[in-house]
């Protein structure tokens, strides 16, 4: 193939895109350009029509241009260094990370303004990289352990973000409209800057162009050839970074144009990376055009307000799940929880520390608390009537939810060869919210078990959708977990978009998102107790498969697990297990990712005894993060869903950090 | 005995009660909880001192009047209500909106509750913030303190009207800058709306709004020749100004050039007849201090 037909592709198509958006932008501005034209050019006073094209709608043009360029430039080049087809600023959670540290900017020091806005939104995007670096450097940097730590990063930013929003909800539509991204203009002023900015980091991707293209060649080859590869890649992901978190910190974040533009690119056939990088840009500086026209063009129809990243998310992660089956999933050699292992502690002195730990954090979690007060105390037992009828419920089903989402962790984790798999990604939970919103937006605030019926249909719904995708690739686990991902990421946006019009509804949105342990009646904490036991009791039938699965499919297959049914069930058991968990806990489930791990740390491996440990290392967990969402800000209680995924993240971080020390 | 002592003090009050009105009402007073703000408001003007309120520490900063008397509790977070507080000031009735509808099977456990709405299809607001405050005074034995307070609050209303008359004010766009580039405008059906008609204020913003009686729009979508004036409420976000500076579609815009823009403290936009009051004396006495 010579280089001219070789750019064929991406020009035709861009030319096509070109079309397109030139089309949309054309019934945009034909009515005030002609408008303007027939007025004769020095007419006196203000003329609405003039100086809404000059300085809102052409300005706004030109701003979606330039964040669909910086956006799809830094995806190119973060797909080049990551050598993941999937990498971009919004699947690795570096905008998740500017919107979270530019929030909390907004809060603490509203003044911030021009170099400073930008000087934190690099913060934050640089933090929530290196965050991501550090969780996945042990393996080795692999596609889907990056993606994957991308969404839990992401998820994390999101709890962070939604505690921001619940204790200060007056300002909640502002954080909205910016974390959905509106490209409404009224001056050059932005454009201008952000052209500037984004033409200085440019810069250095010239120099940088020959050798990231060497990289295809694959390391060693690059390195013949004398490169630097680590500075090489920590530069090249620095430019990516930064161009990413300029755009961010001028119009909020924009969804997904990083991520398929330079798919879209490769696609056409643009091969070389100097090509890719430039057909992208083009590619997201007219997707983001036409995207942002179209909307324009809508907008004039609904009065809604639709700010243009959430609806570019919306539009993007349904792309993102087609495109899914072309991610090369290598099956690497199994180096995660080798089963054989002697154990590290033996089994009967970890036990008696577990369970002693065990008994005393959920003796502590009910006794301890606040008085009305205010102080510290251990519940008086003459009052322990009117208190624990409101205590032991929510602990009760805290504990209950987190015992559940341990064994689905512990499943997922096992089943993917993953130890970054975690609940969250299969998106039941994600389903469950959507399901929910849509019917709180539709039908109004319906309470109680119509509540519970829609999510449970929502997280049914999304888990058939799973399945259904799953099996063309034999329930290959990876796969799924990467569907799970793509569904979040609509979840997110549609949650944006419903919220960013200052719908006072959204505050209960948030609030059930929150995961509220608070009011749980007695007998929903029995029904959950009853459940826990029931789904603990079918997951020990499975400890077989769990055993042996980890092994890699071949060997799974030659030891006669039937592979396909027995992931197709542990996939079932899992979601039920998160399914369940959803209501009482809200969506972030990070304790599915954290149990695991606490179950590793102390050395247990035999399935049965991980099995049951993860059920106390859950269950205790969310019991602790239940008592701190009730007594750590008294008298504001935080929601505990929440509570455990602030508490949590730092924790796995420590884990995680402290075995590959001593690995 | 007990018993006996409390009939005693109780027949003493009744005794007293013409002599000093409060002394009865602190006695036959229902311990009452609102989670919700214009509930609060409605209970603080018939005189009525909630025990709780949710969000207590935000008050002074969102609604500012009536002040939140001393010693109200806070119960936190509206989607996170302390419970095992609230159940701790044993109160006879607590006061709901449909934004925690979700919790009444839990509160009812508490105690009494009672759900009211400022916003119902087919009423303004301003017309169901005077039933919901007959409602409440009836429900608390305070019909008469709710009666004197709404033929006050319409002698006011009134007067404010009879003040607006003699100045012939431009149209007004009530604004609230939500960050440097949105806003958010009240038209519509909602209670700003209502209190501008009852008062005799014109409202520059025609266009649609939502259910609550607003609408988030780009600031360029403010862009008007008409002869207007802007009211923008605080919190105003701190880079809004130096960043419409460099708008020439907003400095050059006829109602800025005339320096026809004003910011006015805060105002509870979901708020009950006391919150309508306090928007209409800020908006009359601004409107003097201008014409003066």
């Amino acid at each position: 193939m010579s280089v001219g037909d070789r750019l064929q592709g991406p020009l035709l198509l861009s030319l096509g895109l070109g079309v397109l958006a030139l089309t949309a932008v054309a019934i945009l501005v034909a009515g005030p350009v002609s408008d303007v034209l027939s007025k004769p050019a020095v007419s006196s006073g203000y003329d609405i029509e003039r100086m809404v094209l000059f300085y809102s709608t052409l300005p706004r043009l030109v701003m979606a241009l330039l964040c669909g360029a910086g956006l799809a430039a830094s995806g190119a080049i973060l797909q080049q260094v990551l050598r993941n087809p999937l990498a971009s600023p919004t699947t690795l959670g570096i905008d998740a990370g500017a919107r979270l540290a530019l929030a909390l900017a907004m809060l603490l020091t509203p003044s911030l303004v021009g170099i400073g806005r930008d000087a934190v939104a690099l913060l934050g995007s640089t933090a929530t990289t290196l965050l991501i670096f550090a969780l996945v450097r042990r393996r080795g940097f692999s596609a889907i352990s990056i993606i994957l730590a991308g969404l839990v990063v992401s998820l994390y930013c999101g709890a962070l973000s939604a505690i921001l929003v619940l204790v200060e909800n007056r300002q909640l539509a502002s954080l909205f409209i910016w974390g959905s991204g509106s490209l409404s203009q009224q001056s050059w002023e932005p454009s201008a800057a952000l052209a500037w900015r984004l033409g200085i980091v440019a810069l250095p991707l010239v120099l940088l162009l020959r050798p990231l293209s060497l990289l295809e060649l694959g390391d060693e080859s690059a390195r013949s050839l004398g490169l630097s590869l680590a500075r090489l890649r920590l530069l090249a992901i620095g430019v990516a970074v930064a161009l990413s978190a300029f755009v961010t910190s001028t119009v909020g974040v924009i969804g997904f144009i990083g991520l398929v533009s330079p798919i879209i690119a490769r696609l056409a056939g643009a091969r070389r990376f100097g090509e890719r990088l430039f057909w992208s840009s083009v590619i997201g500086a007219l997707l983001l055009l036409l995207t942002d026209a179209t909307l324009q063009n809508l907008a004039g129809v609904s009065a809604e307000f639709l700010p243009t990243g959430a609806v570019t998310a919306v539009l993007g992660s349904p792309l993102l799940l087609l495109l899914l089956p072309r991610l090369k999933t290598a099956t690497r050699p199994p180096s995660y929880m080798p089963v054989s292992h002697a154990w590290a502690i033996p089994f009967r002195t970890s036990a008696v520390i577990a369970v002693t730990v065990f008994v005393l954090l959920i003796t502590l979690t009910i006794l301890v608390g606040r008085a009305p007060s205010g102080e510290w105390q251990i519940a008086p037992p003459d009052r322990w009537n009117e208190i624990m009828i409101w205590r032991l419920p929510r602990i009760g089903a805290a504990a209950c939810a987190g015992a559940l989402l341990g064994v689905a962790g512990l499943i997922l984790q096992r089943l993917t060869n993953n130890e970054m798999a975690s609940p969250e990604v299969l998106g039941v939970s994600a389903g469950a919210i959507l399901a929910f919103a849509l019917s709180l937006f539709a039908f109004g605030n319906l309470g109680g078990l119509s509540e519970s019926i829609s999510a449970s249909v929502g997280g049914l719904a999304v888990l058939a959708v799973i399945l259904a995708l799953g099996r063309s690739s034999g329930f290959a686990p990876e796969r799924i977990l990467l569907a799970g991902i793509a569904l979040n990421a609509l979840i997110d946006a549609v949650v944006g978009v419903l919220s960013a019009t200052g719908d006072p509804r959204a505050i209960l949105l948030l609030g059930w998102m929150g995961g509220s342990t608070n009011g749980t009646t007695t007998a929903t904490a029995l029904q959950a107790g009853l459940a826990t036991v029931v789904l603990v009791t079918v997951s020990l039938l499975t400890v077989r498969w769990l055993a042996i699965l980890p092994l890699g499919g071949p060997q799974a297959r030659s030891l006669g697990v039937p592979l396909e049914r027995s992931r197709f069930l542990l996939l079932l058991l899992a979601a039920v297990l998160t399914a369940t968990a959803t209501p009482i806990i809200g969506p972030f489930t990070f304790v599915g990712l954290m149990a695991p791990h606490i179950v590793l740390a102390i050395g247990i491996r035999n399935p049965v005894h991980a099995l049951l440990s993860a059920v106390a290392a859950g269950a205790g967990v969310m019991a602790a993060a239940d008592w701190l969402a009730r007594t750590v800000a008294f008298p504001l209680q935080l929601p505990t869903g929440l509570v455990a995924a602030l508490v949590g993240m730092p924790f796995l971080m420590i884990l995680l950090n402290r075995r590959s020390a001593s690995t | 005995m007990k018993p006996s002592f409390k009939r005693r003090q109780f027949l003493l009050s009744i005794a007293l009660s013409p002599l000093f009105p409060w002394l009865a009402e602190a006695k036959t007073g229902l311990r009452v909880a609102s989670l919700d703000w214009a509930l609060a408001e409605t209970l603080i003007a018939l005189g009525q001192k909630p025990i709780a309120i949710v969000a207590a520490s935000d008050w002074a900063r969102w609604v500012i009047e009536p002040p939140l008397p001393p010693g109200v509790a806070d119960l936190g977070l509206q989607p996170e209500i302390n419970f095992e507080l609230l159940a701790s000031l044993e109160p006879d009735l607590i006061l709901t909106s449909p934004f925690v509808q979700q919790l009444e099977p839990v509160l009812e456990k508490i105690a009494e509750t009672l759900q009211l709405s400022i916003y119902e299809k087919g009423t303004a607001p301003l017309a169901r913030q005077r039933e919901v405050t007959m409602i409440l005074g009836e429900r608390l034995d305070r019909a008469e303190a709710a009666r004197n307070f709404l033929a006050n609050a319409e002698q006011l209303l009134d007067l404010y009207r009879a003040r607006i008359a003699v100045l012939d004010p431009l149209p007004l766009l009530l604004v609230n800058f939500m960050d440097a580039r949105h806003v958010r405008v009240y038209g519509g059906s909602g209670l700003y709306q209502n209190v501008l008609d009852r008062i005799g204020l014109v409202n520059a913003w025609t266009n649609e709004t939502n259910y609550w009686g607003y609408a988030t729009v780009g600031i360029e979508e403010l862009a008007t020749v008409k002869d207007i004036r802007l009211i923008a409420f605080e919190p105003i976000p701190a880079d809004t100004q130096p960043t419409l500076q460099q708008s020439p579609l907003w400095t050059r815009l006829p109602f800025v050039e005339a320096g026809h823009v004003s910011v006015l403290p805060p105002v509870l936009m979901f708020g009950a007849v006391p919150s309508a009051l306090r928007f209409a004396r800020l908006l009359v006495e601004h409107l003097e201090g201008l014409a003066a």
